[in-house]
């Protein structure tokens, strides 16, 4: 991971942010590199679960970010993301996880440039505290280890 | 007024079977029975040993006309059932029962031996004929307890206990310690915590509203939510996701962490889940027939928590 | 499983901060890639040729592009998987373009980055499952909003190839900005001779439903089957009765001002907006009616001989479903009088702008025609030209121009010069820009047939001397400083997008810019199309244009209808959700949550009761995936375990 220690994740719906995200690219808006956006339809697609999963396998941030309340693509799928999404962060602290490490927001297509400042605000955020290490007590689960192959087959040789 | 026996009786004249307790030989403490007809309901009990919550039964009993005896706390799981349609209020008759806290058997017999004598009659307790301060024997789940009447029930058998004094509430023993601590300090305890977790799965089998049963995701590979392992991460994230999936929907019954083997404090986590459920939706489940689960239903207006 | 990767340079959009051969040998030791290269143009030909290739030689059955956003090219390269044998679906695009390349400048850190997401991709199209498309009819009435020339020309090009249109605008009438201009450049052809009989034919079309006063409130729906809300605002008139004979508004005792006319002159409550509009029929404003300011009046109802006004009138909601919709919402002008102080803000009446200035040289206009100076009604004979009054300014935060300043002048110049012969004009530019067809020509015409002065500079300030207008501004050129002491001052204001056009877009879900103006697809290839699936875009709701331009790209919208309607049925994503109906455990919380009514309860032959997913309806949004308990239901392309590995992959 480049960019500092730090590991950040965002959940991005497909329609407004991943498309604001994609805004501040043709922008050339430069930005912190340590977020890695994982592109979704909808922030209503954003299991709790997975935040929490993100946070256990290593990130340090998690970020949720879809369309503006009213704007959904799908309508109301913002609606109910938003009451999951606003009681997780509610419940980072009782999970030992300093709140400022999960966000969620809305951005939409046109807002290249928030996107930018809240990836700069967010990974700000999270450098002075470091890394989580929620994933520190327990050995990683063996039959999840889907990692680098050794060395470097050559294709021949995988053949 | 009926005794708990005859109201049994009664009830099973309308169903199937009736969900309540019977003394243990052995112990003399109170276990859950089903009484099929009138001699089996000759053997049934109510007492402060009562602590299992009998609504865990209810959805894998939809095809009967069920009887269920049930406390306040109880009946809160039985009202959320059928919120949920997982019971059907036509197929049930709740056999309500006043409860004035329940004692912690386990607690007694670590401290004074195992099948020692319990003699709990008003405000004196008796252990192995020594009188003992009650307070200190009480089930944890009780100190919470939000109500000691059920609020849904066809009979009410023995006596109600009335509304409870709300200086009596008090919260999880480990409250006042878990909230001091800095978010590391509990990522650190809760480590602590799972490390002693074993994955009975005890926890999730005397919930009433773990229903998936036999497809629950803290085993299955699709999709891997958890992996196998038993250690301290995949502990803590099964919890996570029983936690997750109680978000208003979990009644504060306390059986999960009654039940469990190694005393992990789940209700610590799910207190403060349920508090904060009560401050955003101004909901707790099983309060109200009338409610619907908050996290299945959105308001334009009132969804206003100024993020983002 | 056999991957193989390929990462796209982009030229040197991407390998000028990535190192894509780096990427492309991190790939090769992530699990199941058998194959991993770096192309120079992945998109290309020959770029497609060169994976077709490669998928052969390695017999790959899953690939990942890494190259710019799948919201430009994912369609693009799943037609590449299809010519090479592979499902469509089975290739994932990794973002290292707009999300890598673009915005860091450290190629160490840039190409880290693409290596964790290209290993994202990877663990992702792991878990893909081959998926097939399925139809579902299209609706094929067409939705148009705005009546300018714009939508004038799409609706008239779709409801000529044989489909319904609904032309929805929101004033009284349509012809736009367009009607309201005299002559146009660079032919000066007479605007409404041009304009009125398209006007009339849209009236007359079959295919077509003119809904005046009237706007799109809500939009539901999708590519195909949009439902929406057009609200009918009242105007107190009949618009089946009125005959437009205009007495109502020869005896209204109530004036108000004349929008059309850009505020010169002014007109009544009720009124017709202009004699050639369309509909021909009144239109009351309340808020200048005495009826409703004072509650005492009902003259234009008493004169009426058709009957028609009716103050009862109420808004009507009209639900209505489409296959497309084209947006044409058109510009106003920019309001210069905050931003330019030093123009005398609005305070000195013979500071106009060109709008104004067109409609004193239109004959059916409010002065009929005649050159008027606003303050006293003489007709002026030095008159001097502003360009860029809220364009190319960045003083005020408005670097836009508005493109057809320069062009209007000319126009205004050569006209004025027809009107008044002794007059005298002189014009303040920043540059020419006359770069269309026959433009040069016509501006060089202004200068010498029309004998107008053009001076290159920016005007400093304005202010009145003894009954003229004293123009303070710098020959850039010459290097000196000139005065100008004017009859009339000229404003050439720049373009906005209409009023309302940011929360239009909002409703439509399609993104817009700062001024309102919304956003196309792709700034080259898909002018026309927005991101969101069958609403398109015609004319300056998209940014400036003149009106070939405009015509041009309502046209173009209107055969990007023509073709997506042409077909009866529309391809449907498969990427919709999937219930594994033997774990499924009856609880129906899926449908409680489904926006689109798409889960049905099914009873097994087992006597079990569980939920099913129309595959229809279904939009494949996941918020079903969210609220089922155990987790069996799936969004294809989009699974748990998908997310889960995806996630995994970068934190490992």
């Amino acid at each position: 991971m480049s960019g500092g220690d730090i590991k950040l994740v965002g959940f991005l719906c497909n329609w407004c942010s991943y498309a604001g995200a994609d805004m501040a690219g043709t922008s050339r808006m430069a930005q912190p590199a340590e977020m890695r956006i994982v592109r979704l339809p909808c922030t209503g697609r954003v299991n709790p679960l997975l935040v929490l999963k993100a946070f256990q396998e290593g990130a340090d941030g998690v970020l949720v970010s879809g369309c503006h309340p009213g704007d959904c693509h799908y309508n109301e799928g913002n609606y109910y993301a938003h009451r999951r999404l606003e009681l997780l962060s509610r419940m980072m602290a009782v999970y030992g996880i300093e709140p400022e490490r999960f966000r969620y927001t809305w951005i939409s297509a046109s807002e290249g440039a928030r996107w930018a400042e809240t990836v700069t605000g967010f990974t700000e955020t999270i450098r002075p505290l470091g890394r989580l290490n929620l994933a520190g007590g327990g050995a990683r689960d063996d039959d999840h280890h889907q990692g680098p192959a050794a060395g470097s087959a050559s294709p021949a040789e995988k053949r | 007024m009926n005794g708990i026996v005859d109201t049994i009786k009664n009830v099973l004249k309308e169903t199937d079977l009736v969900l309540g307790w019977t003394t243990d030989p052995v112990t003399g403490v109170a276990t859950p029975a089903r009484f099929h007809d009138e001699k089996e309901a000759e053997q049934a009990v109510f007492d402060s040993t009562c602590a299992h919550n009998l609504a865990v039964h209810l959805p894998r009993l939809k095809d009967s006309r069920v009887g269920i005896v049930a406390k306040g706390c109880d009946a809160r799981s039985v009202i959320e059932l059928i919120i949920e349609h997982e019971v059907q209020r036509e197929q049930l008759a709740v056999i309500g029962v006043g409860c004035g806290s329940l004692l912690d058997v386990k607690k007694i017999w670590r401290r004074y031996g195992y099948g020692v004598a319990i003699k709990d009659r008003d405000d004196s307790l008796l252990i192995g004929g020594e009188q003992v301060n009650r307070d200190e024997f009480i089930q944890r789940k009780c100190h919470g307890c939000l109500e000691a009447d059920p609020d849904i029930y066809d009979v009410i058998a023995g006596e109600v206990t009335g509304e409870i004094p709300t200086d009596t509430v008090r919260p999880h023993p480990l409250h006042d310690m878990f909230v001091s601590l800095t978010p590391a300090e509990r990522r650190s305890f809760w480590r602590e915590q799972f490390s002693r977790c074993i994955r009975c799965y005890a926890c999730r089998e005397v919930c009433p509203m773990c229903f998936c049963r036999d497809v629950c995701i803290m085993q299955t590979q699709i999709p891997r939510w958890a992996g196998g392992a038993v250690d301290a991460k995949q502990s803590e994230m099964i919890q996570l996701i029983r936690v997750n999936h109680l978000a208003g929907r979990c009644t504060g019954c306390g059986e999960c962490e009654r039940a469990c083997p190694v005393g992990i404090p789940l209700m610590l986590l799910l207190d403060e889940q349920n508090h904060a459920i009560e401050e955003m939706f101004a909901y707790g489940a099983g309060a109200s027939l009338k409610a619907r689960p908050p996290l299945l239903v959105f308001d334009v207006n009132k969804d206003i928590w100024g993020k983002g | 499983m056999r991957i193989g990767v390929f990462v796209c340079q982009c030229g040197t959009n991407i390998a000028a901060t990535v190192s894509t051969e780096r990427v492309a040998s991190a790939a090769m030791a992530l699990r199941d890639v058998v194959h991993a290269e770096s192309i120079q143009y992945t998109c290309s030909d020959p770029g497609q040729r060169t994976v077709i290739a490669a998928a052969h030689k390695y017999a790959l059955d899953r690939v990942v592009i890494a190259a710019c956003s799948p919201r430009m090219h994912e369609t693009t390269f799943q037609r590449t998987m299809a010519q090479a044998g592979i499902n469509p679906f089975m290739m994932e695009m990794v973002n290292i373009r707009e999300h890598c390349s673009w915005i860091h400048s450290d190629m160490e850190v840039a190409t880290e980055k693409a290596i964790d997401l290209v290993s994202m991709g990877v663990a992702k199209v792991r878990g893909q499952t081959p998926l097939f498309s399925s139809h579902v009819p299209v609706v094929s009435e067409v939705l148009i909003i705005g009546g300018g020339v714009a939508g004038i020309q799409a609706a008239l090009d779709i409801a000529d190839a044989g489909m319904p249109v609904t032309l929805v605008e929101r004033g009284p009438t349509i012809g736009g900005n367009m009607a309201r201009l005299d002559k146009t450049f660079p032919t000066l052809d007479c605007s409404s001779c041009i304009l009125t009989p398209r006007m009339v034919e849209v009236k007359h079309h079959e295919n077509i439903r003119l809904m005046v006063n009237s706007e799109v409130e809500q939009v539901r729906g999708y590519i195909g089957n949009f439902e929406v809300d057009i609200r009918k605002k009242a105007t107190c008139v009949d618009e089946e009765k009125c005959t437009g004979c205009q007495i109502c508004e020869q005896k209204c005792p109530s004036e108000a001002p004349d929008e059309f006319n850009a505020g010169v002159g002014e007109t009544k409550a009720i009124s017709i907006a202009f004699p050639q509009a369309v509909p021909l029929v009144a239109s009351l404003r309340k808020e200048y009616c005495r009826l409703y300011i004072k509650g005492k009046c009902g003259i234009c109802k008493k004169v009426c001989p058709a009957d028609a006004v009716d103050y009862e009138q109420e808004d009507e909601l009209h639900t209505e479903k489409f296959g497309a919709i084209v947006v044409a919402t058109g510009y106003e002008l920019f309001d210069w009088r905050q931003a330019y102080p030093h123009y005398g803000g609005g305070l000195y009446p013979d500071v106009i702008t060109s709008i104004q200035y067109e409609r004193m040289l239109s004959a059916s206009g409010p002065t009929g025609g005649h050159i008027q100076r606003p303050s006293d009604g003489a007709e002026p004979k030095e008159i001097v030209f502003l360009s860029c009054v809220g364009s190319r300014d960045e003083s005020i935060g408005r670097p836009l121009c508005c493109k057809v300043g320069c062009m209007y002048i000319a126009k205004q110049a050569i006209l004025t010069r027809e009107h008044i012969p002794d007059s005298r004009t002189y014009v303040f530019y920043m540059d020419v820009r006359a770069g269309g067809k026959g433009y040069d020509e016509f501006y060089r015409r202004a200068q010498k047939e029309a004998g107008a002065v053009y001076l290159r500079g920016r005007v400093g300030k304005i202010y009145p001397r003894g009954g003229k207008l004293v123009v303070m501004g710098a020959d850039t050129l010459v290097g000196e400083n000139v005065e100008v002491e004017a009859d009339l001052v000229v404003l050439a204001t720049g373009i906005d997008a209409a009023a309302g056009a940011g929360s239009l877009a909002q409703r439509l879900n399609i993104p817009y810019d700062q001024y309102g103006f919304l956003s196309e697809s792709h700034p080259k290839l898909r002018p026309v199309e927005t991101t969101t699936g069958g609403i398109f875009l015609a004319g300056a709701c998209q940014g400036p244009k003149d009106i070939p331009e405009t015509v041009a790209q309502a046209s173009a919208a209107a055969a990007k209808v023509i073709v997506l309607l042409s077909h009866d049925e529309l391809e449907t994503s498969p990427m919709i959700a999937e219930v594994n109906h033997m774990r499924c455990i009856g609880c129906f919380k899926c449908r409680e949550v489904c926006p689109y009514h798409a889960i049905e309860e099914q009873g097994l032959r087992d006597g079990r009761r569980v939920a099913v997913v129309i595959e229809s309806l279904c939009q494949g949004c996941g918020l079903c995936t969210v609220a089922c308990p155990p987790s069996v239901i799936s969004l294809r392309g989009y699974t748990d375990n998908q997310l889960i590995e995806e996630v995994t992959a970068v934190l490992r």
